[in-house]
């Protein structure tokens, strides 16, 4: 009872950062009372005090969640009910009940995390939980707790070939079957498609993984890593979305120039979105995905699992003309445009040769000017543009990007906003780049004759004194973007950022290998052993035929019977016997045997007397200790069993007549 | 024989009980080989899912089908080890009872009514230990018992008897659950232990039949009631003093017993069926039982005339036993 309580009680503790503080309070609560209830029983509560409990257990879960359905709630809902069986219990049976749910409510536990870690201590509550099954079925031996954990432990070990057999070949859903609603996702960090000021500064601060990626070839130098997401073509004077303008839906036109390819494959992580980032610019996709003709690549519904895809980009690349509907797009411009806004894009245009030339005044201009670069801007009033341009001028990629494009815009030069990643760092344990979520950027795309759209990075054009190093950045420590160089890292620092990189080369192992382990991933390894050509089927047929040798090993591990040290010893002194012709009789206890010896040849008796005098007390005594056993064996090695030692040729004589009047 | 089935009646009054009893009728047994030991074999042994076990699958199914669909390697992992658990469990139930060696022996002899003893004994001829034994038997069943590695355990199993004959143990069942309780794994033994249950004695019986030995070393007298020796009881009768009053077959609810005294000598009876009355056989047997019981109590020499055997007056424990087991096999055996 205390087993099960304690059991129940140490699986919750996770649940305590997932679920809200309420439920657990309760849980807890009633774990509380349940102990109590263990020393003092009066405290147990009656069937009568038991349905409100449950009553006011649901209520809890309905008022933190509004549901008791989906993740969170479902989870309240079942540890609450489990931790109110566990006041109703009455005998071996309801404990027993509550140890087989027990086993549905681990399981649960891994749709909240899917850590090593949390694997590593559900395994110890289901050794627990088993050792809980053993104890409730077979309390016989001494020392039942000791004896129960060992049966437990010996169990999982035994099952665990099966259970990797089974785990390696179950054919598995590509898609669910059925959905209780839409989890909840507001944990999820990631690109959103629309801009404000503040937008990006979250998203860097957050600290958490974007997503890998493996080059197929070498990696271009992180600086050329600009990893292309939502494209943005709309300002409304605040804010930057991809509305009103209708999505270009169709699929880009072929580059006019496409050169310096490289190969890629990308895990991302769950985001809550369909932008699959791609390098710019992608070339070639991966199935089901669609792209646009703005150059996004999107998923065929949100990406709520980790979505790995295969993808190739060219780093030199020519988009060619320019579409009608786009340039009318991106030539929209916000509302608020200011009067001093107009003259700064007047004066550059008066001086400027052609368009490019146009661009670079726009980024001296943010070089030469007091602009600096900072994660905590202040805040800004109802036309940020104006406000940033010419009175604060401090901000981050998003103001940098935001401002640009309305002045290109202002200049007659389409433009738009692309969000997305910028860098990547390398490593060198895993040999794949790690893109966080502090990578995130924001930069502008301006449309060029003869040179299509063109990635302009205004926030590249700042220059790296006026880059601001506040509290905020130093705190993402080791996850600091490329645009703040990281060579001041102290050694401290450095070791921390190495471990940083091991621990996220065993995550992306456990990811690739344990939690993304698919369809594809088994119809990969059936082809692997040759069976690829059988598909889906091959998978059961394959899974049923291991299993079925992985059980019959398990089971003649199981069947091996280890003998009796003192057996061995015993059966070792009567083969040496019966090399000199006395073998021992079948039913012939060891001192009818000795009697035996002695009368056939009296000079062996006093030879084995040691031997199995303490043969006979240590197998008919109490106690036999290991001293007594290797007491034993050194006697046995001692035995000096000879045809005919004693008497010179007298015995010789003896033993040969003896071989004799066997025949 | 009777005396079992009874008793098996008696025990599986449920429909369930009956009908398992049935099946069990089908089931392989394990002989007794040749040194008595019934030794269990892998045919022998058969394996179901305990009411336990079935919810674990249903439970199981639930997890499996939550985490296919929930696309959750980690839950599936989790699933599949539970899975395997519970199959390695059904081998090791399974392994848990192959190669038991059981013996089974019959107690000393009881008169009907009281019960029964039946000794067994089990060992592990050396291969693994055991945990969970159960033994089970028409008599009822037996705490649990573990055994380490070639250890053995005896067991003692009461059985409640109802009529005399030769009580056979029957079936045992030896079962276990080990180790998670999910499947049940038993075998039935066959056993031949008997225990001979003896008629169950009236409370008194007329004095048998007084042989006067002649004029032998016996010394001669009247049969008159003295204070010496207790010659057997005799029922109350109005006007005996308390002071004679057997408390002690009072307290057996053999009713009011008067035990009678008589004068220093020794006779000879024959214990005759002739000489007692009683609705049926049974009822003279159980006269006769309690004749002989008094006799040896009163140390007298004796002997037991049955339609179909005599035997000869003797005295002692020999005889006594020798006697009761004439009258709880009467027409019974064929031997």
């Amino acid at each position: 009872m205390l087993a099960a309580t304690l059991l129940l009680g140490l699986a919750c503790l996770p649940l305590g950062q997932w679920l809200a503080p309420q439920v657990i309070l309760y849980l807890y609560a009633l774990f509380a009372l349940r102990l109590a209830a263990l020393y003092w029983p009066a405290l147990a509560p009656n069937r009568w005090l038991l349905l409100p409990l449950t009553l006011a257990g649901l209520i809890n879960v309905v008022a933190a969640y509004a549901t008791v359905t989906g993740r969170e709630a479902g989870g309240a809902l079942l540890a609450t009910m489990l931790a109110l069986k566990l006041l109703e219990v009455r005998g071996k049976r309801d404990v027993r009940l509550l140890a087989i749910l027990f086993g549905f409510f681990l399981a649960s536990l891994f749709l909240f995390d899917q850590s090593p870690l949390l694997l590593a201590y559900v395994s110890i509550l289901l050794i627990g939980n088993l050792a809980l099954m053993v104890d409730l079925t077979a309390r016989t031996g001494p020392r039942p707790l000791t004896a129960a954990a060992g049966h437990a432990t010996r169990l999982v070990l035994l099952a665990m070939p099966l259970a990797i057999v089974f785990f390696l070949f179950f054919p598995r859903l590509e898609a669910p079957l059925w959905s209780f609603g839409r989890d909840d996702q507001t944990g999820i960090t990631g690109l959103s498609d629309e801009l404000e000021p503040g937008s990006i500064t979250q998203l860097v601060l957050s600290g958490e993984l974007a997503f890998r990626v493996w080059f197929d070839g070498p990696a271009p130098a992180p600086e050329r890593l600009y990893w292309r997401g939502p494209v943005l073509w709309h300002m409304d004077g605040r804010r930057w979305t991809g509305e009103p303008i209708p999505r270009f839906d169709a699929a880009p036109q072929p580059l006019a120039l496409a050169e310096d390819q490289v190969s890629y494959r990308v895990v991302l992580e769950p985001n809550n979105q369909r932008w699959l980032l791609a390098l710019d610019k992608p070339v070639l996709i991966p199935d089901g995905a669609t792209w646009t003709a703005d150059f996004q690549v999107l998923a065929s519904r949100r990406v709520t699992t980790t979505e790995r895809y295969q993808m190739t980009s060219a780093m030199q690349y020519d988009t060619g003309q320019l579409d009608p509907a786009m340039a009318a797009a991106a030539a929209q411009l916000p509302p608020n445009v200011t009067a001093r806004m107009r003259a700064l894009v007047d004066h550059w245009r008066r001086d400027a040769t052609s368009d490019r030339d146009l661009v670079e005044r726009g980024l001296a201009y943010f070089r030469d000017e007091e602009f600096h670069y900072t994660l905590e801007p202040p805040p800004l009033g109802p036309n940020p543009t104006d406000e940033f341009l010419f009175e604060t001028r401090r901000g981050f990629c998003e103001h940098y990007a935001s401002a640009f494009a309305v002045l290109m815009r202002l200049a007659g030069i389409p433009a738009r906003v692309v969000l997305g990643y910028h860098g990547g760092e390398q490593n060198p344990m895993g040999g794949y780049h790690i893109i966080w979520q502090s990578d995130a950027h924001a930069w502008t795309e301006v449309w060029l004759a003869g040179e299509g759209w063109q990635r302009i990075d205004p926030t590249a054009a700042i220059a790296a004194h006026r880059i601001e190093r506040g509290s905020l950045v130093d705190g993402l420590g080791a996850t600091r973007p490329i645009r703040f160089a990281q060579q001041d890292l102290d050694r401290l620092a450095w070791l921390a950022h190495r471990m940083r990189l091991a621990g996220d080369a065993l995550r992306a192992g456990w990811q690739d290998w344990v939690l993304d382990y698919s369809t594809a991933r088994q119809l990969a390894l059936l082809s692997l052993i040759g069976l690829g050509f059988m598909s889906h089927y091959g998978l059961a047929v394959v899974m049923v035929l291991a299993a079925a040798v992985a059980l019959a090993l398990t089971v003649a591990l199981v069947a091996r019977t280890r003998r009796d040290p003192l057996e061995v010893l015993y059966d070792r002194f009567c083969g040496r016997l019966a090399r000199i012709g006395l073998t021992r009789q079948p039913n012939e206890g060891p001192v009818a045997f000795y009697e035996r010896i002695s009368a056939r040849r009296p000079d062996l008796g006093p030879l084995v007397e040691p031997f199995l005098s303490l043969y006979i007390r240590i197998r008919y005594g109490h106690g036999a200790t290991i001293d007594d056993r290797r007491e034993l064996a050194r006697r046995l090695k001692r035995l000096n069993i000879r045809k005919g030692r004693s008497g010179g040729r007298d015995g010789r004589g003896a033993a040969v007549k003896q071989a004799r009047s066997r025949h | 024989m009777p005396g079992s089935v009874t008793q098996r009646e008696r025990k599986d009054l449920t429909t369930a009980g009956r009908l398992s009893a049935v099946l069990q009728g089908f089931l392989r047994q394990v002989p007794t080989d040749r040194d008595g030991a019934a030794r269990i074999r892998g045919r022998h042994i058969y394996v179901m899912p305990t009411r336990t076990g079935l919810l674990f699958a249903l439970v199981l199914f639930v997890t499996l089908a939550g985490s296919l669909n929930y696309q959750n390697n980690l839950g599936l992992l989790l699933t599949f080890v539970l899975g395997s658990v519970a199959l390695v469990s059904l081998h090791l139930a399974w392994f848990n009872l192959l190669g038991l060696e059981v013996r089974a022996s019959g107690g000393d002899g009881v008169f009907a009514g009281d019960d029964a003893y039946f000794t067994l004994t089990l060992r592990d001829p050396g291969h693994r230990p055991r945990a969970d034994l159960v033994v089970g038997a028409a008599a009822g069943s037996v705490h649990p018992i573990a055994l380490a590695r070639g250890a053995q355990e005896t067991l003692g199993l009461a059985m409640a008897t109802a009529e005399r004959g030769r009580l056979v143990l029957g079936p045992v069942t030896l079962e276990t659950r080990f180790p998670l309780g999910l499947f049940r794994a038993w075998s039935v033994v066959r056993s031949h232990a008997t225990t001979l249950v003896y008629p169950r004695p009236t409370a008194t019986a007329p004095p048998p039949l007084v042989i006067q030995v002649g004029a032998q070393a016996q010394a001669q007298g009247d049969r008159g009631e003295g204070a010496d020796d207790f010659i057997g009881p005799r029922l109350y009768r109005p006007g005996d003093s308390p002071r004679r009053l057997d408390w002690k077959a009072l307290a057996r609810e053999r009713g009011l017993v008067i035990k009678q005294f008589g004068g220093a000598r020794t006779e000879e009876v024959w214990l005759d069926w002739e000489q007692v009355t009683g609705r049926d056989s049974e009822a003279r047997l159980s006269l006769l039982c309690r004749q002989v019981i008094d006799a040896s109590e009163a140390r007298t020499r004796f002997g037991l005339r049955l339609p179909g055997c005599i035997i000869p007056v003797a005295a002692g424990e020999t005889q006594r036993q020798r006697c009761l087991e004439t009258l709880a096999t009467f027409d019974q055996d064929p031997r």
